[in-house]
């Protein structure tokens, strides 16, 4: 992180010497610009830098000094390192002008670190809570805000081991009323959100409708969260016309545990297995991802050996999650869930692996800091040559084969949902979705992590941006991650799967660093700032279903509602991930 | 008198068998489905209630009667308890007039295996299976619910565009066989069925009748992915129950109708020495229809509503159009010539027409999606 500032640092110090200035914490990078003149910068980074990619915006509350301080990472769909930027607001009046009108991409992250972190975007077109409910008191992630039964800072609880012997702090309330409710606040009495400011902002959009002439009134259903398409409890408000969507709100926030405060609270080790529970599909690079962020923080890399497993254990991740994501696609089109279980019986070996390694199918749990957790056991590096050379090549042929001609496929997929290059850019898309855009972006070429430049892999890419497309990317990937893994199964290298002693408080020196990785999704983030403490200051996640998803809207518009279906499907999501 | 009474037993043990039969055969073809279905998808099916779970059904039906009925606060409450009922009833009454088999004596007396030789019994088909249609717009509409009532209207909208293409699926048979009876229209396949004449007919009757049942791919009523149930999402117990009996009983009953229609019915080989032979040969025909059912819908996704009723309108309507007219033409130039073997110009230029439209027609029905 610290290479990027060298090759851009001349340029914007000198055009706005005024506003820009170098961040010169220690183990920080990037530049700090005034609230003031954000939008002029960022224009200018946009226009004349190239940086036509906002991957991750979030905010960081330094308590201590006052500050709320938001972090914007910015890279090149062209490829190359990325550029971080941040705005340092006092934070008790935290405004800062919105990015929305420059990157619409910036719209629920907007929106997230407005609700989590209290920030206030200036300008954004419907800031309103996203992942906590209306009416929720404060924002969680600011530091002084404490839940209920708040204890410490940081785990372990000190209270939680009276001697050496575990208690739950719940357990000395005899009925278990373990709620604690704002002073003034009688549960009985409450009456619930009645949803006015959604149905209003979704209103706000589809009045502007009406080509005929004649009044008519669109119907408002509500799809999900309650509702067998929507990949879990995710909901969506849509105006109808007839059958046709006028206009599209996405709902979340049903299955919020707040992961990252929970995150902040949690040593940097015991973020590990909980990263697991984010995409509960492909647990493998959701580790990866923070193993990297906390790696660049102490300086570490893996041995060759745990680089070689890292590859491997990712990329089956994909193919399992690509399986998952057809057949879900699928069943999403109406096909009573056979291409569904012919695809998780595929899924079924390769969990087979990561069960014996690393001792979990899904909830994984496998990368260390410089490392994996095991080494490969007997036998498991002969099953995986059978899997990688000879069975899944052959499975991914026969999907080709009996979906990808199938005329009610192609009917459902093409032309639907339809994503420009230059839309699925300014949204922030990532991983199949933007590649199915005509943008062959791959975190794993574009800005090489881990051992990925020493493979032969092609960045698959198709132009139309539709739902078929997006089904065809993900076979294809599956193809290319085959290749990945037969070429690492055969480079697989001797020797030591983790960079010194495995220990358990590991200790992280005070500074920043944000860790991407192309999970199967999309562009997984972790932006993790440490102060030098156990815990972990900040830990931010910056999820590929939930960036993904703010496209939801533009895709569906003009659709019909069965459509509306197959493009969720084909964005493929995991609420795990989405709500966090 | 005497006699006036031995009929009414025979009717009534006739209509009694027929009931209880298809609601027996609808409890077991729900067993079959799901068994095939698992089959089809490298999986087992149920085989924990009883051998190879074949008293599934019975647990099921337990559960179904005792679950609770629950009925929405701002339902019509009237209509939605109704509605089942209009859907169901005529199901079960939609065989009455299909022959299972010859006539067979029995306690002296010669017992035909219909209830009723109904002269416009093909009349009595086609209205009889159009009321169902009332009971799920009914549904939908009293749920007081927008995804039951998206499902409703999108069914109105797909019987009227299949009914269509069904009414002229059965001209072709009715044309051949002069005659509405379906009795008549068994008879006149005694030497070739109707199959063999009319295999464009066949074709589109079978798919209308999909469209018809409501069965893959085009259950857009009750589209799970997108209308969650469509018009029962609110029906639970017994009413839920009646919605499903009436789909599988009508899958019974269309199957039976197309094997009456085009595959000859009960006949079969030595069918007229061995008269119990006929049912049995039935049977084995209605399973094989059955069996493609279940089999279109292990393997196909849901067509789209809007495609769907372009799909009905700009190719399957034409077609069926064209296949009256080519069939007519063809028995005309039999009865000009005189010589039977016109008749085998139907099947040929039929066909032909066929394949020609559907070359022409893709891009219209393709472009019912833009």
């Amino acid at each position: 992180m610290s290479a990027q500032v060298v090759t851009e640092n001349v340029d914007l110090l000198e055009k706005f010497p005024q506003s820009v200035k170098q961040d010169d914490r220690a183990g920080y990078a990037g530049y700090i610009v005034s609230a003031d003149h954000l939008l002029e910068v960022v224009r200018f980074i946009r226009d004349d830098m190239g940086f036509d990619y906002l991957a991750s915006i979030t905010g960081v509350d330094y308590l201590p000094n006052g500050l709320m301080e938001a972090v914007y990472h910015f890279y090149k769909t062209s490829g190359g390192p990325g550029l971080v930027i941040k705005t340092q607001v006092d934070r008790e009046q935290a405004a800062i002008p919105s990015l929305v009108s420059l990157y619409p991409g910036a719209d629920f992250q907007e929106r997230e670190a407005w609700d989590l972190l209290g920030i206030r975007f200036d300008g954004h077109p419907d800031l309103r809570r996203i992942l906590m409910w209306e009416g929720f008191a404060g924002h969680p992630l600011r530091k002084d805000w404490h839940e209920p039964y708040y204890e410490e800072e940081g785990k372990p609880y000190k209270s939680r081991w009276p001697e050496g012997k575990v208690y739950r702090r719940e357990d000395k309330n005899p009925f278990h009323k373990n709620v604690d409710y704002p002073a003034g606040f009688d549960p009985d009495k409450w009456v619930p959100d009645d949803d006015s400011t959604l149905y209003a902002s979704v209103n706000k959009i589809s009045s502007a409708g009406g080509e005929s002439g004649i009044k008519t009134d669109y119907v408002i259903v509500n799809m999900g969260p309650q509702h067998p398409s929507t990949h879990g409890v995710f909901r969506m408000v849509v105006a109808l016309e007839g059958e046709t969507i006028r206009a599209l709100k996405p709902v979340m926030g049903y299955l919020h545990r707040n992961h990252e405060k929970i995150g902040e609270r949690n040593t940097f080790l015991q973020n590990m297995p909980f990263t697991d529970r984010l995409d509960y599909l492909s647990s493998m690079s959701n580790n990866f991802g923070y193993a990297l962020a906390v790696e660049k923080l102490m300086g570490i890399k893996p041995p060759e050996r745990a680089e070689y497993l890292r590859v491997i254990m990712a990329e089956f991740t994909r193919i399992s999650n690509h399986l998952f994501a057809i057949g879900s696609l699928l069943n999403d089109m109406g096909a009573y869930f056979t291409p569904m279980l012919y695809a998780i019986e595929e899924r079924e070996l390769i969990l087979d692996i990561f069960e014996a390694t690393a001792g979990s199918r899904i909830m994984c749990n496998y990368f260390r800091f410089g490392g994996v957790a095991r080494d490969l056991p007997e036998g498991v590096e002969e099953k995986m040559r059978d899997l990688a050379f000879k069975r899944l090549p052959r499975k991914i042929d026969e999907l080709d084969l009996y979906l990808t001609n199938n005329e009610i496929v192609k009917a459902r997929g093409e032309g639907v949902g339809v994503l420009t290059p230059e839309q699925a850019i300014a949204y922030s898309a990532s991983g199949p979705v933007l590649r199915a855009s005509g943008v062959p972006y791959d975190i794993r070429r574009a800005d090489p992590y881990s051992i990925y430049d020493r493979f032969d892999f092609d960045v698959a890419v198709r132009y139309h941006g539709d739902v078929y497309d997006r089904y065809l990317i993900r076979v294809d990937e599956m193809r290319q991650s085959v290749r990945i893994i037969q070429q690492a199964l055969n480079g697989l290298p001797k020797g030591p799967i983790q960079e010194g002693k495995p220990q358990y408080l590991v200790r992280v020196p005070a500074g920043e660093a944000y860790g991407r990785v192309e999970a199967p999704k999309g562009e997984l983030g972790f932006y993790v700032v440490s102060n030098g403490k156990a815990n972990p200051w900040r830990y931010h996640v910056r999820a590929p279903s939930f960036v993904n998803i703010t496209a939801l809207e533009t895709m569906a518009k003009g659709n019909k509602v069965a459509d509306t279906v197959a493009i969720l499907g084909s964005i493929d999501i995991v609420l795990g991930e989405l709500d966090r | 008198m005497i006699m006036d009474w031995a009929l009414l037993t025979e009717w009534t043990i006739k209509s009694l068998v027929l009931i209880f039969g298809l609601i027996g055969g609808f409890a077991y073809l729900t067993l079959f489905e799901r068994k095939v279905l698992a089959r089809f998808q490298v999986r087992i099916g149920p085989n924990r209630a009883g051998p190879h779970g074949i008293l599934q059904p019975i647990a099921d039906a337990i559960k179904l009667i005792f679950k609770e009925e629950l009925i929405p606060a701002k339902a019509d409450k009237i209509i939605f308890i109704v509605a089942p009922i209009i859907t169901v009833i005529p199901a079960l009454i939609i065989l009455a007039v299909v022959p299972f088999g010859p006539d067979i004596r029995l306690f002296g007396r010669t017992i035909t295996l219909y209830i009723s030789d109904l002269n416009v019994a093909v009349l009595y088909i086609m209205s009889v299976t159009s009321i169902s249609v009332y009971g799920i717009v009914l549904a939908g509409w009293s749920s007081n619910n927008k995804y039951a009532t998206l499902g409703g209207i999108r069914s109105t909208a797909q019987m009227i565009s299949y009914e269509l293409a069904l009414g002229l699926g059965f001209v072709g048979p009715i044309l051949l066989s002069g005659s509405l009876s379906l009795v008549g229209i068994v008879d006149a396949q005694k030497n070739v069925w109707f199959f063999l004449y009319q295999p464009v007919g066949a074709f589109i009757f079978w798919v209308a009748n999909l469209a018809e049942v409501n069965r893959a791919p085009f259950d857009m009523p009750e589209a799970e992915q997108e209308l969650t149930a469509g018009y029962h999402t609110e029906y639970s117990g017994m009413k839920f129950a009646l919605f499903f009996m009436a789909e599988y009983i009508k899958m019974i009953a269309v199957s039976a109708i197309a094997v009456t229609l085009f595959f000859g019915g009960y006949r079969g080989p030595l069918v007229d020495q061995f008269p119990v032979l006929g049912p049995l040969y039935f049977l084995i025909k209605v399973v094989a229809f059955l069996y493609l059912m279940v089999w279109v819908r292990a393997t196909l996704p849901r067509i789209r509503y809007d495609r769907l009723m372009a799909f009905g309108w700009k190719l399957l309507f034409p077609i069926s159009l064209g296949n009256v007219l080519l069939t007519a033409v063809g028995i005309g130039l039999v009865g000009i010539t005189g010589n039977n073997l016109w008749l085998w110009f139907i099947p040929v230029s039929t066909i032909l027409f066929f394949l020609l439209v559907s070359h022409f027609a893709q891009g219209a029905v393709a472009g019912g999606n833009k």
